[in-house]
């Protein structure tokens, strides 16, 4: 059966051939002719089958890449929307507090600036007060120089009118006030 | 005693398969191909002269590119006029589809569409071949040995040069000298020294796998025709039975002939398929 199976089937031509022998010459001819299919193929019957899909998942490709860009600028927007929000909340309060502050001090100077022009007042009035007083004492010195004296010429029964006089009362009144 | 009398069936079985210096278009003519000188490059000895199976190689080369092409040249006038793809086109469009998408993309990978080219031209030059040879006066290039063995190698070179520019040189001798994990000093020196021809083996017996099993599914189918074929001429001359006989045989040939027919499809697939496999394994090697 073997022999069978080596057996010439092609006696007039030439060589041996069975279904179980390596042709290397049909080899080199297997990778010509498909070496040539695939880049005839690829030059000529490939890109117009697939340029229709091609195009598709180039475009679906450059639509995701599109759609994550696109996501990631507003994801970095929002970042930058939120940090903005909060630095102008900080910033409000800021200027809150500052013009509370502000408020706080006038208010403390305005309370200070009143005291001080009360006391100011209040120490006027003192001083005029005290002027008053001590011209209502002059006064009523004067007024008692004059009515010792009277009382006094009218005690001796003599008028004694003069400055020598007047001198010594008011001498005695000045111990009076000393000692007083 | 029948097989003393009557026909040599096995030789007309392997007369049928095998390569020929001819071509048998009986009993119209018979083609007798030119016939060339050997070559002799050192030690070897190369006849180039055309076979049987070169011609129906290129008889299914060319059928395989005049497909395409006409179902490219009609699918750019269909969408050049607004329409969407029909007909015979479109059909071939959604194969080709499949084959890119579905064979070669899904089982590579990211770069499957680089390599999709060259699954593609394999699928469809290998389905063409298997188709050729259930054709009356056909004969399947696929069912020889040279040729699918040459297939191979183009698929071996392509997986391994392609792992090389993919993996760098120390990457990919690391697909031969695999480091194992966990393993350090000598003995992973050792380790790697000892799985090396293992690994070399394995690279190798994939495309050998490859070209045998196209061969020998091809050789087979052809040989199950022939032989049921062969019934009729061993008993054909039974008195009386020969018209049963030839009907029997008719109709069992008719369903053998429906399983080529979705073998030539089913092998053209797988050696597609297993060719990206490999191409996917090796890129993805690490």
């Amino acid at each position: 059966m073997y022999s069978v199976l080596l057996a010439s089937s092609e006696g007039a031509a030439g060589a041996p051939m069975s279904p179980f022998e390596v042709n290397t010459g049909l080899i080199f001819w297997t990778w010509l002719v498909f070496i040539a299919l695939y880049f005839l193929l690829k030059k000529y019957a490939w890109p117009a089958i697939l340029t229709v899909t091609v195009q598709r998942e180039e475009t679906i490709r450059r639509q995701l890449e599109e759609a994550e860009q696109a996501h990631a600028k507003a994801a970095a927007l929002l970042a930058e929307q939120q940090k903005l929000l909060g630095e102008s909340r900080t910033q409000a309060q800021s200027i809150l507090a500052e013009a509370k502050s502000a408020s706080d001090r006038e208010r403390a100077a305005a309370v200070l600036k009143t005291r001080e022009e009360q006391d100011q007042l209040l120490a006027r009035a003192r001083r005029e007060i005290a002027a008053e007083g001590e011209k209502a004492r002059q006064e009523l010195r004067r007024e008692a120089v004059d009515l010792s004296l009277a009382a006094a010429s009218k005690l001796i029964g003599e008028r004694l009118s003069s400055d020598a006089d007047k001198k010594i009362v008011l001498d005695y009144l000045s111990t009076l006030e000393s000692s007083h | 005693m029948m097989l003393g009398q009557g026909p040599d069936i096995g030789e007309m079985v392997l007369h049928h398969t095998a390569d020929a210096w001819t071509i048998d278009l009986e009993p119209i003519t018979t083609i007798h191909l030119p016939r060339w000188a050997d070559i002799h490059i050192g030690g070897m000895t190369l006849n180039l002269s055309p076979t049987k199976h070169v011609v129906y190689l290129i008889f299914a080369a060319a059928l395989v590119f005049l497909t395409m092409w006409l179902a490219g040249r009609s699918l750019r006038r269909q969408r050049a006029g607004e329409k969407s793809p029909k007909g015979f086109a479109a059909a071939m469009e959604g194969v080709v589809l499949f084959v890119r998408n579905d064979i070669a993309i899904a089982n590579i990978g990211a770069d499957g569409a680089k390599f999709a080219p060259f699954v593609m031209a394999l699928f469809f030059f290998v389905l063409y071949a298997n188709l050729l040879g259930l054709l009356p006066w056909g004969a399947s290039p696929t069912g020889n040995l040279a040729v699918t063995a040459a297939l191979a190698i183009l698929v071996f070179l392509t997986v391994e040069i392609a792992g090389m520019t993919k993996l760098g040189f120390k990457g990919y001798m690391g697909t031969i000298f695999p480091h194992a994990p966990g393993m350090h000093g000598p003995a992973a020196v050792g380790f790697s020294l000892f799985m090396a021809p293992i690994e070399i083996l394995g690279k190798l017996v994939k495309p050998f796998a490859l070209a045998v099993r196209l061969f020998g599914n091809m050789t087979a189918g052809h040989f199950v025709i022939l032989s049921l074929f062969g019934i009729i001429f061993l008993f054909g001359d039974i008195k009386g039975w020969n018209w049963a006989i030839g009907g029997v045989t008719a109709l069992l040939v008719v369903g053998i002939m429906m399983l080529e027919l979705i073998v030539a499809f089913l092998q053209a697939y797988v050696f597609a398929l297993l060719s990206a496999v490999f191409i996917g394994l090796m890129q993805h090697e690490h």
